[in-house]
C-alpha cells in the first residue's frame, strides 16, 4: 500500500509542532544541559571548595614532640589549592593555571595536655603527639577539634610538613623535599588505542567515567523522550475517540509514518541542541582535560538515535494502539525503556572493561545496542572493532524494520480495539494477521 | 452515490454484519437505524473503509471505497474527541489539510465554517475552553471541511440544545441541496421522521426494514383511520371498533374495508370532517416493535432480500 507523502507530512509537522510547544518540552531541552552541568559544577566545585575552606581555617597547628626529632622543625606549614582541581569550571584555553597558597602556624607544646587545652579553648585545631620512640614504632596519636569530612587537603599538609621535617639539616634541601613530595611533579603515560604511550592526564579518570556516561544517558534520554511522547500521543488519541474520524481521512500506516518522523524529528532538535551546548561548553572543558573523544562520536551517536528510536518507537507505537489508557501503556513502556538504561546500570563493569564479554553483548543486542555501544567507544581506552560497530547498527536496522513492519499491523488492529487489552496470544495473532 | 453490495463481515465465525444491501442517492438524506449492537458501527467502519469487508462490494460514485479520494467520506463519530490543548483553528485546519486541502485553503475554510456554526471568535481559543456544544460544533465542522461527498453523522443531535439542533439541521439541509450523500445514525426516531427521506434498519446484522420513511410507517400503519370532526361516527359500515384518542376518534376497520369506504359513509351521514388520515405509528414504535417482535431476522421462503431488491429500495 502506497503512502501519501502530503498526509504524512501533514501528521509530522502537527506531532513536531505540537511537541515542541509544550512548556515542559522546552523546559526539558532548555533545562537538561543547564542542570547537567550545574549538578557536575556544584559536586566537583563544592568539594573544591570545602578543600579550600578546610585549609583557609587551618590556621594554627599544635605539636608535641617527645622524640626529639622536630628539634629544628619549621614554624611554618605551607600547602596550595590548584585552580585545576576543578575540571568544570570553564577555563580560557592556555590560561596559565593558578595557585593558592595557604600558611598555617605549627604551636609546640611540652605536653599532651597542654595541647589539648589549647584544642578546647580553641586556639588550634587539631595537634599531634610525636612519642619518645617514634622512630621504632611509627606511633603517633592525633587529637582534633572535629573530625571534618573535608580534611584530607590538611592531613596531606601534616604529613609532608612532617616528613620534611623529620629529615631537615639531615641531608640536603633538595632531598628534603623530594621526600616530602616524591610525587609532585609526575608525568604519566597510558598505551592507547593504536598501542602508543601518549602523556596521561590527571583528568583522565574523571573523563573517563563521565563522557561515557553523558554520551549513553543523553542519547538514551534523547530515544526515550521521542518514544514516550508517541506513546503519548497514540494514548491519547486512542482514550478521547479522535482516531475514529482521524482514520476515516488517513490510513494507519500514514498515521503512524508521520508520527515517527515529527517526534523522530523532534529527538534530532533535541540530540542537536544538546549536543550543540556540548561542543560550546564541553569541548573547553574537554580540552582543558586534555581529553580527545574519537571524531567519528557524533554521526555514530545519530546512527544510533536514528535506528534506536525506530526501534523503540515502533514498540511505543505498538504498545499506544493496544492498551486504553497512559497507565496501562505506562506498564508496558517501562520494561523497554529499562532496558535502554541497562548499560547505565552496569555502567562501571562497561568502561573498566569496554571490551569484555558484557560491554560486547550489551552493544550488539539491539535494545541496549545504542547506549551500550556509545559507552564503550566514550570510554576511555577502549579500541570498539569497526566491525563490532557495523554488526551492531546492522542488527539493530534489522530489529526496527522487523519492528516496524509488526508494529504497523498490530496498530492497524489495535487502533479501533477499546475496552479489554488484549492478550499476548491476541496480539501475536493480529501480528500474523494484520 | 453510495452502494452497498452484499456486504458481510463476521467475528469469530459469527456474521456481525450479513448480506446488508443499500443505495443513497446524491442529495439524499439517510438513516441509518439499529438497537445497539446490531452491528451500524461496523458497516459504517467499512463504509469509511476503516475496516474490509469479508465478501461483498462498496462503492462511492463507482469507485470502491478504499481506492476514492480519502477527503471524499467524512465521518462524525458518536463518541468524538478533539486535541483538547490545542486551538480551533489550528485543528480545523489540520484536518482540512488531511483532506487534500492546501493549507491557506484550509484555513480559509475553516473560518468560513466556524463563521457558518458561530464559532469565529473562538478560532484561536483552545479546545478545553470551549463548552461541550461548542465542541461539538467544531467536531461537525471537522467532517464537514473538505466538502466531503458523504457524511456519516453518528448521533449529531445528542446533547445539542434546541438552537444548535436546528443549526445542525439547516447545515444538513445546506449539504443536501450542495449535492452530498448524508448517512446519519440515530436513535432519535422524531428526527429520522423530520430529515430523513428514506432509512435501513439492521438488528443483528441482518436488513429488517429499508425503504422510503413515510412508506414504512404506512406499512406498519395500524388498519386504521384517525378522524377530528364533528356527527355521530357509531356504526359506520366497515368499522368493527372505535376509540377516543388525543382529541380524534380512531376507528379500527374491518378486514376487506378501506380508508376511502369509511370517508364516503361518514361525508354521506353528514358528519363535519375536520381531518381525516391513517393511523400510521410513529417510527420510534415500529423500530420497538420490529426489534422486541425480531420481525425481519426471519425470512422464512422468501430468505433474505436480494442484492436487486435491496438496490430497488422497497419495504420489506
Amino acid at each position: 500500500m502506497s503512502l501519501d507523502t502530503g498526509r504524512v507530512w501533514t501528521v509530522a509537522r502537527r506531532e513536531f509542532l505540537a511537541t515542541v510547544r509544550r512548556k515542559a518540552f522546552v523546559l526539558t531541552l532548555i533545562g537538561t544541559p543547564f542542570y547537567f552541568v550545574f549538578m557536575m559544577t556544584i559536586t566537583t566545585g563544592s568539594s573544591i571548595n570545602a578543600a579550600r575552606k578546610s585549609i583557609s581555617q587551618f590556621k594554627a597547628f599544635g605539636v608535641v614532640d617527645s622524640s626529639g626529632l622536630l628539634a629544628n622543625a619549621e614554624h611554618t606549614m605551607r600547602s596550595s589549592v590548584r585552580s585545576g582541581d576543578n575540571p568544570f569550571q570553564r577555563r580560557v584555553p592556555g590560561a596559565a593555571e593558578t595557585e593558592q597558597v595557604f600558611n598555617t602556624e605549627v604551636r609546640f607544646y611540652p605536653d599532651a595536655a597542654a595541647a589539648q587545652n589549647a584544642i578546647r579553648k580553641e586556639e588550634i585545631g587539631q595537634a599531634i603527639i610525636v612519642p619518645a620512640d617514634y622512630l621504632q614504632t611509627g606511633h603517633v596519636r592525633r587529637y582534633v577539634r572535629s573530625a571534618g569530612l573535608f580534611s584530607e587537603s590538611a592531613d596531606r599538609a601534616v604529613s609532608r610538613w612532617l616528613a620534611a621535617n623529620l629529615v631537615r639539616g639531615k641531608v640536603e634541601p633538595e632531598l628534603a623535599a623530594r621526600v616530602a613530595r616524591p610525587l609532585a611533579d609526575e608525568a604519566t603515560f597510558k598505551l592507547d588505542k593504536s598501542g602508543e604511550f601518549v602523556a596521561k592526564s590527571d583528568n583522565d579518570e574523571l573523563g573517563g567515567v563521565f563522557i561515557p556516561f553523558a554520551f549513553a544517558f543523553a542519547l538514551g534520554l534523547c530515544i526515550t523522550i521521542g518514544g514516550q511522547y508517541l506513546v503519548q500521543g497514540v494514548v491519547e488519541e486512542k482514550e478521547s475517540r479522535i482516531l475514529e474520524s482521524l482514520l476515516c481521512t488517513i490510513r494507519p500506516t500514514e498515521l503512524m509514518a508521520g508520527k515517527l518522523f515529527g517526534l523522530g524529528a523532534v529527538g534530532l532538535l533535541v540530540i542537536t541542541v544538546w549536543g550543540g551546548a556540548g561542543l560550546v561548553v564541553g569541548l573547553p572543558a574537554l580540552a582543558a582535560m586534555h581529553i580527545q573523544l574519537p571524531p567519528f562520536i557524533l554521526p555514530v551517536a545519530v546512527a544510533y538515535f536514528l535506528l534506536g528510536y525506530l526501534l523503540y518507537g515502533s514498540l511505543m507505537l505498538g504498545i499506544g494502539a493496544v492498551t486504553n489508557n497512559m497507565r496501562e501503556a505506562q506498564q508496558f513502556s517501562v520494561w523497554f525503556s529499562f532496558a535502554n538504561f541497562a548499560p547505565l546500570i552496569v555502567m562501571w563493569k562497561v568502561i573498566s572493561d569496554p571490551n569484555g564479554g558484557l560491554a560486547t553483548f550489551l552493544s550488539l543486542f539491539p535494545l541496549t545496542a545504542a547506549t551500550g555501544t556509545m559507552m564503550r567507544i566514550a570510554a576511555s581506552g577502549a579500541a570498539v572493532p569497526a566491525w563490532q560497530v557495523g554488526l551492531s547498527l546492522a542488527l539493530l536496522a534489522f530489529a526496527a524494520w522487523f519492528s516496524l513492519m509488526i508494529a504497523s499491523r498490530i496498530f492497524r488492529i489495535g487502533l479501533l480495539m477499546y475496552g479489554k487489552t488484549p492478550t499476548l496470544p491476541e496480539i501475536l495473532r493480529w501480528a500474523r494477521q494484520g | 452515490m453510495l452502494e452497498v453490495r452484499d456486504v458481510v463481515k463476521t467475528y469469530d465465525g459469527r456474521a456481525v454484519v450479513d448480506r446488508v444491501s443499500f443505495q443513497v442517492q446524491p442529495g439524499e438524506v439517510f438513516a441509518l437505524l439499529g438497537p445497539n449492537g446490531a452491528g451500524k458501527t461496523t458497516l459504517i467502519r467499512m463504509i469509511t473503509d476503516i475496516l474490509k469487508p469479508d465478501s461483498g462490494t462498496i462503492l462511492l460514485e463507482g469507485e470502491p471505497v478504499g481506492s476514492r479520494p480519502r477527503g471524499s467520506i467524512a465521518y462524525l463519530p458518536e463518541e468524538r474527541g478533539l486535541y483538547r490543548r490545542a486551538k480551533v483553528l489550528e485543528v480545523l485546519s489540520y484536518y482540512g489539510e488531511l483532506k487534500g486541502l492546501t493549507r491557506p485553503a484550509a484555513r480559509t475554510a475553516a473560518l468560513e465554517l466556524l463563521d457558518r456554526v458561530e464559532l469565529r471568535e473562538w478560532a484561536d481559543k483552545q479546545i478545553q475552553a470551549l463548552s461541550k456544544g461548542m465542541q461539538q460544533k467544531v467536531q461537525l465542522c471537522g467532517a464537514l471541511i473538505g466538502s466531503p461527498r458523504l457524511l456519516i453523522l453518528d448521533e449529531p443531535f445528542s446533547g445539542l440544545d434546541p438552537v444548535n439542533v436546528q443549526l445542525f439541521e439547516e447545515i444538513l439541509h445546506e449539504r443536501r441541496a450542495a449535492g452530498a450523500t448524508v448517512l446519519l445514525s440515530t436513535h432519535q426516531m422524531n428526527k429520522v421522521e423530520e430529515v430523513c427521506d428514506r432509512a435501513l434498519m439492521i438488528n443483528r446484522g441482518h436488513m429488517v426494514l429499508y425503504g422510503r420513511v413515510g412508506e414504512i410507517r404506512r406499512t406498519y400503519a395500524d388498519h386504521a383511520v384517525r378522524v377530528r370532526g364533528e356527527g355521530s361516527m357509531d356504526g359506520l359500515p366497515g368499522v368493527h371498533s372505535m376509540k377516543a384518542v388525543d382529541g380524534q376518534v380512531e376507528l379500527a376497520l374491518e378486514p376487506g374495508a378501506t380508508s376511502d369506504g369509511v370517508l364516503r359513509a361518514l361525508l354521506e351521514r353528514g358528519v363535519r370532517i375536520e381531518s381525516f388520515a391513517l393511523a400510521t405509528l410513529p417510527l420510534e414504535d415500529i423500530f420497538v416493535k420490529v426489534v422486541r417482535e425480531g420481525i425481519g431476522l426471519d425470512h422464512g421462503a422468501s430468505g433474505p432480500p436480494t442484492v436487486d431488491e435491496a438496490m430497488a429500495g422497497g419495504v420489506r
